[in-house]
């Protein structure tokens, strides 16, 4: 026989495993170490190849004057800015998007908390169900 | 008002019931416009310009995931500028490059409003997405928006610096390239704007959030105020050369379309407030209930009568149809 409430419940649960939870599982998949090490190193090679767009569209707009500089500039000083100025860049983009993975990851585990809890109401409603 | 309440229950309802064929048809739609408008605007490879071109693509932009459609305007913009200048190409490859691996990388949702900011400006109503997007997303929208500003900057840009561009030789690769890195350095006017839409962004999703009544619309004037006021002061600062009137005009067009989005989204009824105080074993809650606005739609009840046939005598058995229109609208 048809359980109203069973219905509507397992109407909520397809319609968040369609949406929202198809990501959330994705995330649920990871330890939280795993996941946020993982979006980490995304993140450094996003910051890498950023840095190294500007850095090129700078040396392109200076060109003539970095080719008349190139030999006559100290190269391991520049090299030591350079990769300051890379590891400034990369650290605080890779350190914001720590902050939002981890954000992200433990709203994943709170959402799918309670879809466990519905997965766990929806298995007693069938165990009533089947004492009845 | 109860008729227009009842229009938009209507309008639920068709959405409701068609969504799978006017999603598509929206997208259509939406990379339809896009285009047109990245033709109009740039127009430099004819092989694009046809209207064969640009259907094919809003075709399979309909029923192809949402960023498919950034994807696409963006080869279109590429394009284009690759047939005008390889120069102007590779700034706006590289600009283009930097907002995906920097932000759209881990906020794909986004991506739709870097598409409708450039044509909402376009349209000269630049404030609804700051609005809308205050109203319906999270802060981080502002970066979005202020990214869409960006990219119609550049274009409008570009677009005003043919001449120039053309009158340069072109062997001068360099000098067309210093050019149009120095253009888009130096576009203070892009800046403010990016400020002012980043700011009301910000003000309009705080002010939303709070427990206010009439919080929404209270956002949205404070929005579009914010708005002109900080394009004013930029305006005041740096010369940017605005014109107040359209400003304020455009300021009002989109204040009026974000009232429209807020009548379809959150519509309630501030008069029958409740206020209720209970407690559990950790928290006393202080709760403020506002009730939707809900409207039941006129239905329809088609009743059938038919005769009974009592004898032979009798005329033919008839049958009619009534049909009855009961409006149940009214305030639940």
């Amino acid at each position: 026989m048809l359980n109203e409430e069973r219905i509507k419940l397992m109407t909520r649960m397809a319609s968040y495993e369609e949406n929202e939870g198809r990501h959330n599982m994705a995330i649920g998949n990871y330890f939280r170490s795993d996941y946020i090490s993982l979006q980490v190193m995304k993140s450094i090679i996003s910051a890498t190849l950023t840095f190294g767009i500007v850095l090129g569209i700078y040396v392109f707009y200076h060109f003539e004057s970095v080719m008349k500089e190139v030999y006559q500039v100290d190269l391991l000083e520049m090299g030591r800015k350079l990769l300051l100025a890379y590891v400034i860049f990369t650290g605080i983009y890779t350190f914001i998007c720590y902050l939002v993975y981890s954000y992200r990851y433990n709203r994943a585990k709170k959402s799918l908390k309670k879809y466990y809890a519905h997965l766990q109401e929806l298995s007693e409603l069938y165990e009533d169900d089947i004492r009845r | 008002m109860t008729n227009i309440l009842v229009l938009r229950e209507y309008l639920k309802g068709i959405y409701g019931k068609y969504e799978i064929y006017i999603t598509p048809v929206e997208k259509f739609l939406l990379s339809f416009i896009t285009l047109m408008l990245i033709n109009r605007k740039l127009g430099y490879m004819s092989k694009l310009n046809g209207i064969s071109v640009i259907l094919i693509a809003g075709l399979l932009c309909s029923f192809l995931p949402m960023n498919f459609m950034i994807l696409i305007a963006a080869a279109f913009i590429l394009l284009h500028l690759y047939a005008f200048s390889m120069e102007c190409a590779i700034v706006v490859l590289a600009l283009f490059l930097v907002m995906f691996l920097l932000y759209f990388r881990f906020s794909s949702k986004d991506t739709v409003m870097v598409l409708l900011t450039p044509i909402c400006c376009s349209l000269n109503i630049p404030f609804v997405m700051p609005l809308a997007a205050g109203l319906t997303s999270t802060p981080a929208s502002a970066i979005s928006v202020a990214c869409g500003v960006a990219v119609y900057n550049v274009l409008a840009y570009i677009s005003d610096s043919v001449a120039a561009l053309n009158s340069m030789d072109t062997e001068s690769a360099m000098q067309k390239y210093r050019y149009v890195v120095d253009g888009l350095m130096s576009n203070k006017g892009m800046l403010v704007m990016m400020a002012a839409f980043g700011v009301t962004v910000l003000v309009v999703y705080l002010i939303r959030r709070m427990s206010i009544n009439h919080s929404w619309t209270i956002a949205i004037v404070a929005g579009m105020l914010t708005a002109i006021s900080v394009l004013l002061v930029g305006d005041l600062m740096w010369e940017i050369n605005i014109s107040i009137f359209s400003t304020v005009i455009g300021a009002v067009i989109s204040a009026a379309i974000a009232k429209l989005l807020q009548f379809f989204v959150f519509n309630v009824d501030y008069s029958r407030t409740e206020y209720v105080q209970f407690e559990d074993d950790e928290y006393y809650y202080y709760v403020k209930a506002v009730p939707k606005i809900a409207v039941a739609k006129p239905s329809k009840t088609v009743k059938k009568i038919t005769t009974q046939k009592k004898d032979v005598a009798q005329p033919p058995r008839t049958t009619g149809s009534v049909v009855r229109k009961s409006n149940k609208s009214g305030m639940k």
